[in-house]
């Protein structure tokens, strides 16, 4: 076959070809593309769903609703470089003597409408993802009424919590539910990361300085705090059991821990400055 | 467009079969692999500062009979352990540690314990060491013993029952919580005291006065405690580096099996 | 053409006795026996005066290992050739002959040699020590993880481990293209006769291997237990084990400097006639803009080690909160360099990748200037994103939302490479030998790596993501699944060039589908671990995480297996593969038109370049051609890439 003819049989099965279309190059994709983009919608959703431990916050179901809108934006895009690659095995891969290389293909620099296209749906799909994004994150920097404060302190290898005004100091962290806490979180020795993972928020505890972060639990139930950045020998040894517990419950259980007769109260707390150096409660 | 030859060998327009690659040439190349990756991980193993599995030896809890425990029957057993100033001491001839460095404590003789699951656990702590101030006064209060109190006897041999000891004058901590999913919610801590003019005797470790601590706790199901000392005797940072950062001194494993 | 005397070969010249100087008696035992003496006399001296001092241990460890590195070097014979040219003697050509490795056979693979293709088979039998060591250590943290409250290993044991083998690793990926590929291929695929210096070019290889020791030392002094990113204040905490590895950062540093200019400025001064920067191959580009980032990037890293030996040894105060320092100046300087980094590790081997596109689908590179254009915005956009691994610091909070747009950006310009790769693909003619394979599963990993740091991009889902298994699988994804892989196709479309051998692609083959089944069940695993929450570097871990770890485990050993296999393929075939022509690939860079083995200055007669290496399909005859032996003239010599009598210019057309 002449270089001519190789390249018009080529041009003749294209996307705008006259056959049926899933024998069509166009249909080929499409299938292949659908067909990993379903597998990515559907891990999209089962991950989440199935593995993320309960989640007790809105700050937590922010992560769980990020992981389900990017994967199901992703999907289809990681989809279409699969289909386009494995297409090409499908349909152009040589299939001769391996020994030589085959003819070579007809050839094409550069195409400016579908480089354009891509530049064009990534840029919008980044604009997308950065408003999702920005969105969230300032909804979460919002400070509320009536804030619990819960000083956390990281020491090598135990975390101490700690509720101001209260004169409570313990190894467990308790919290009432739907009220906002706004943890005031430092450390006495090296960076450790404070995770409380099932509320969907993460600080680092650095030491001489306190840094801040809020949730609001608004789910009963058992929770770990787990230390997220290795300080030293017992990094993977720093949790802690953790529960939102309804506001009667945490009233009690501060009563039990010792609570001056303060603890009743439901003030907010003052919002420490970053630099300073909380002062341990002391008992 | 022309190839150029190689120099003075074969010129072939394609490449020749390759010889076969023998089935055994392959499985000799995986065992020597493997071999060397053994051999390699083995001495990596055994220059790292401390070997697994008890360096300095495993103390098995000593049975004391059974206990009650809030109405409940169990087996009650009991540990001891001392706080030492110099790891490279020795008490009686046998030394306080099996490899000692010289400016630095130790939990002696060992710091791997073992102890029955769902037991009654008293531990009797002599404290030969000085001290100063804990980082964090939180480590001053004793937490998670059964009746929230421990035994204080001090050098002149007067006893008490304390929940927390002065934060300025603790010698070391034992401080106790359970591997990553097991026993969530326990947390042990027991301060060990010093005065502020304690001598510390290097030679004869036990020659010195020493503070006697009580406590018990119960141990849960099958597995791993860690426990390590909080109070900042080492250097560096926030006096946690060197000893307090080598696992095997002021760091352990309580088994429960 | 006339027919014409071969020129007499470069390397059959018969040297004089005395001809190199101290170059003839200088190996790499000498190098050993030097560094190891000047190393002991380095330890006696500031055990001698420092040891009773409040710096102690740290300021022997620093010394000691440095005038190892000192002694190392003067022992190979690097500090020979400026110190003569200080004492007003510089090497004459007999010398630099010799230096080049003349007359010395395969021992001068263990001597210092200038010669560019030696230095890059170094390269490469090093980068394979540096996985091996890596490798094992990889293997040792998975068996660990084997069972939640493993006995293996003790906790410091573990986290020295884990240390190390991201360092090692973090080493071995920086240097696994650049270092073989863009020290043997590159200077050939430009028309070069050497790079611009080539005794640098030797430096920089003995420099790193002199770096290696250092960073196994670790395991003697105590281990380093702060992770490959040694935040402080934890690493100045540290045992006097970080000593040794701030010094070998700064080692390894110098040489990744050197070799960075050395590139450059050989593409810049050295391209042949007619090789404008518009017909450069684009892994030739991909490797400039790889090494630019570095030049920017890796002084940071120095910087920030030099200040924690000084903080360690000497009491300063750089990161250290308690004394007035600031543990987030070291994160931030540290991420300064940390961010470009990867991207210094992922260009070369994306580079390779595009270049091995082209030839094994037998298309002309998609969007070539597009492509360059990508790996600019690239180089670009990474120096300013490196904040989103501080994240969850509380370090500037409303900074979160710049360096979020930051990092989304250069999400565009990596699916700009995506497109090329596709581009050359559709309609082309695929050619499925083994360096095409690990193209395509480069493909399929790096989509699902680079899918999955969207996620990381997102502060509120960072906050969840941050310090857990998720963070590791992702990277992973992307530096072995990605760049090592790349990495991986072109040493499969190299080595027939490199060592005159062909591979067995049957075992190939069978190791390619076994490491592609590796890597995903490995780090899927991962990734479940981290959707359930697993915190990374965690010696023992909840039970619940289990089965996530077991899949990550048994994944880990048959990629094990599977890396096995490959090098096993290659040892065999460099000893008894069958002799490779020069261009088994057809392919239509300069680098295939010598011939195999490479001759001393690679080319007989100056090449002429008349396009780019891209003209397949296009019916013109291939535009980088060594032309036969000349006539006697001498051709003019003409500045690196000018146009002149031949050059058709833009449009390929040949006059």
């Amino acid at each position: 076959m002449s270089f001519e003819d190789e390249v018009d049989a080529i041009e003749a099965d294209t996307i705008l070809g006259g056959e049926p279309f899933f024998s069509r190059a166009g249909g080929k994709i499409f299938i292949i593309w659908l067909v990993f983009t379903v597998i990515g919608v559907l891990i999209g959703f089962y991950a989440p769903h199935h593995l993320l431990p309960t989640l007790l916050s809105p700050e937590g179901g922010d992560v769980w609703a990020t992981i389900v809108f990017f994967t199901v934006l992703a999907a289809p895009v990681a989809a279409f470089v699969y289909a386009l690659a494995f297409y090409s095995l499908i349909a152009w891969r040589h299939k001769g003597n391996q020994d030589e290389p085959p003819p070579d293909a007809a050839p094409q620099r550069g195409n400016g409408p579908m480089t354009v296209l891509w530049l064009g749906v990534s840029t919008l799909l980044v604009v997308v993802l950065l408003f999702w994004g920005i969105t969230v994150w300032s909804a979460q920097q919002i400070s509320h009424p009536n804030t619990l404060q819960v000083n956390v302190t990281g020491q090598q290898w135990i975390w101490s919590y700690s509720y101001p005004g209260t004169g409570v100091s313990t190894h467990t962290l308790d919290l009432p539910l739907n009220r906002p806490v706004q943890f005031n979180v430092t450390s006495e020795d090296v960076t450790h990361g404070f995770w409380p993972a099932a509320l969907g928020v993460q600080v680092d505890a650095n030491p001489g300085v306190v840094t801040v972060i809020r949730s609001t639990p608004n789910k009963l139930g058992n929770f770990t705090v787990q230390c997220s950045q290795l300080c030293g020998l017992y990094h993977a040894f720093m949790n802690t059991k953790a529960a939102v517990v309804t506001p009667q419950q945490f009233a009690s259980w501060l009563q039990s821990q010792g609570a001056t007769p303060s603890a009743a109260n439901t003030e907010a707390g003052t919002t420490p400055t970053a630099g300073t150096t909380t002062a341990m409660a002391s008992s | 467009m022309t190839d150029n030859e190689p120099e003075g060998g074969a010129s072939a327009a394609s490449p020749a079969r390759a010889p076969k690659a023998k089935p055994v040439g392959v499985i000799v190349t995986f065992v020597v692999a493997l071999v060397a990756i053994g051999g390699v991980a083995a001495f990596f193993m055994s220059q790292t500062y401390t070997s697994p599995n008890y360096p300095s030896g495993l103390q098995v809890a000593t049975s004391l009979g059974t206990a009650v425990v809030n109405g409940q029957s169990m087996p009650h057993v009991a540990l001891q352990f001392q706080t030492y100033p110099d790891s490279t001491g020795t008490v009686d001839g046998k030394p306080v540690h099996a490899s000692g460095n010289p400016s630095w404590p130790a939990y002696g003789f060992t710091n791997e314990f073992q102890v029955p699951a769902h037991s009654l656990v008293t531990v009797t702590v002599h404290q030969f060491d000085s001290g100063g101030s804990l980082n964090n006064p939180f480590f001053s209060k004793v937490a998670g013993t059964v009746g929230g109190t421990a035994t204080v006897t001090d050098p002149s041999g007067k006893s008490q029952t304390i929940t927390q000891w002065d934060p300025n004058n603790i010698g070391h901590t034992f401080t106790m919580r359970g591997a990553p999913g097991f026993d969530p919610g326990f947390f042990l801590n027991v301060p060990l005291p010093t005065n502020s003019n304690f001598p510390t005797n290097s030679t004869n470790q036990d020659a010195g006065q020493s503070y006697t601590v009580t406590f018990s706790f119960i141990s849960g199901g099958k597995g791993i405690y860690a426990w390590n000392c909080e109070y900042p005797c080492g250097s560096m940072v926030a006096s946690f580096g060197g000893v307090m950062g080598a696992y095997g001194f002021m760091s352990g494993f309580v088994h429960v099996v | 053409m006339t027919t014409a005397v071969a020129p007499p070969l470069l390397e059959d010249t018969e040297l004089g006795p005395k001809a190199g100087g101290f170059y003839r008696h200088q190996n790499i035992f000498t190098g050993l026996g030097f560094g190891i003496g000047l190393g002991f006399i380095g330890w006696l001296v500031s055990h001698a005066l420092l040891q009773g001092s409040n710096w102690g241990s740290d300021m022997v460890v620093t010394c000691t290992m440095f005038a190892w590195v000192i002694g190392f070097n003067i022992g190979m014979g690097t500090f020979n050739a400026p110190i003569r040219w200080m004492l007003g003697h510089d090497q004459t050509h007999e010398d630099e002959l010799y230096a080049a490795g003349v007359g010395q056979g395969a021992s001068r693979y263990l001597k210092f040699c200038t010669d560019h293709k030696v230095v890059g088979t170094q390269y490469l039998v090093l980068v394979m020590v540096l996985f091996g060591v890596g490798g094992t250590l990889a293997m040792m943290i998975r068996t660990q993880l084997i069972t939640p409250h493993s006995s293996f290993l003790d906790p410091q044991t573990y986290n020295s481990i884990v240390t190390i083998h991201g360092m090692v690793m973090i080493i071995a990926t920086i240097i696994m293209v650049s270092g073989p590929f863009a020290n043997f291929i590159m200077p050939i695929m430009i028309g070069a006769k050497d790079m611009a210096f080539p005794r640098l070019n030797a430096m920089s290889f003995w420099v790193v291997v002199s770096a290696v020791p250092c960073l196994l030392a670790t395991f003697f002094l105590g281990g380093v237990n702060a992770g490959w990113t040694t935040y402080a204040p934890l690493s100045v905490q540290a045992p006097p084990a970080m000593d040794t590895f701030a010094l070998t950062i700064i080692t390894f540093v110098v040489s990744v400097t050197v070799a960075g200019i050395n590139t450059i400025v050989t593409v810049v001064t050295m391209r042949a006639k007619g090789m404008t920067m518009g017909r450069l191959p684009i892994f030739t580009w991909g490797t400039v803009v790889g090494s630019a980032l570095g030049l920017y990037a890796m002084p940071a890293f120095l910087l920030v080690m030099t200040m924690m030996i000084t903080d360690r040894a000497t009491g300063t105060s750089f990161f250290v909160p308690q004394i007035g320092g600031s543990q987030w100046l070291y994160e931030n300087i540290f991420w300064i360099m940390g961010h470009p980094e990867v991207y210094v590790i992922l260009l070369p081997g994306v580079a390779a990748v595009l270049e091995i596109t082209s030839t094994f689908a037998r298309k002309p590179m998609f969007a070539y200037k597009v492509a360059i254009a990508g790996f600019v915005a690239i180089g670009v956009l990474a120096i300013m994103v490196w904040a989103h691994h501080m994240f969850t610091t509380g370090w500037a909070p409303n900074l979160a939302a710049p360096f979020m747009l930051t990092t989304e950006l250069i999400s565009i310009p990596t699916g700009i490479i995506f497109l090329c790769v596709i581009g050359t693909l559709w309609k082309g003619s695929i050619w499925t030998r083994l360096p095409m394979y690990f193209v395509y599963l480069f493909l399929w990993n790096f989509i699902i790596g680079g899918v999955t740091g969207i996620y990381l991009s997102d502060v509120p889902a960072d906050q969840y993501f941050h310090g857990d298994m998720f963070v590791t699988a992702h990277f992973h994804y992307t530096l072995l699944g990605g760049a090592m892989i790349g990495a991986t196709a072109a040493v499969c479309y190299w080595f027939p060039k490199m060592t005159g051998r062909m591979l067995n692609e049957r075992i190939g083959k069978v190791a390619f589908w076994v490491i592609a089944a590796g890597i995903q069940i490995t780090y899927f695993g991962q990734f479940w671990e981290g959707f359930q929450g697993m915190a990374r570097r965690v010696a023992y871990y909840d039970p619940k995480f289990l089965d996530a770890n077991v899949m990550s485990t048994v994944g880990a050993y048959i990629l094990m297996s599977g890396w096995i296999l490959f090098l096993y393929m290659m040892l065999h075939a460099w000893r008894n593969g069958a002799k490779a022509p020069a261009n088994p690939w057809h392919a239509k860079t300069l680098e295939w038109k010598v011939p195999t083995p490479v001759p001393l200055e690679n080319f007989l007669v100056d090449p002429v370049v008349t396009s780019d290496p891209y003209t397949y399909g296009e019916g013109v005859p291939d535009g980088q051609e060594v032309p036969d032996f000349a006539p006697s003239e001498e051709p003019e010599l003409v500045p690196a890439g000018s146009t002149g009598p031949g050059d058709p210019g833009e449009s390929g057309e040949v006059r």
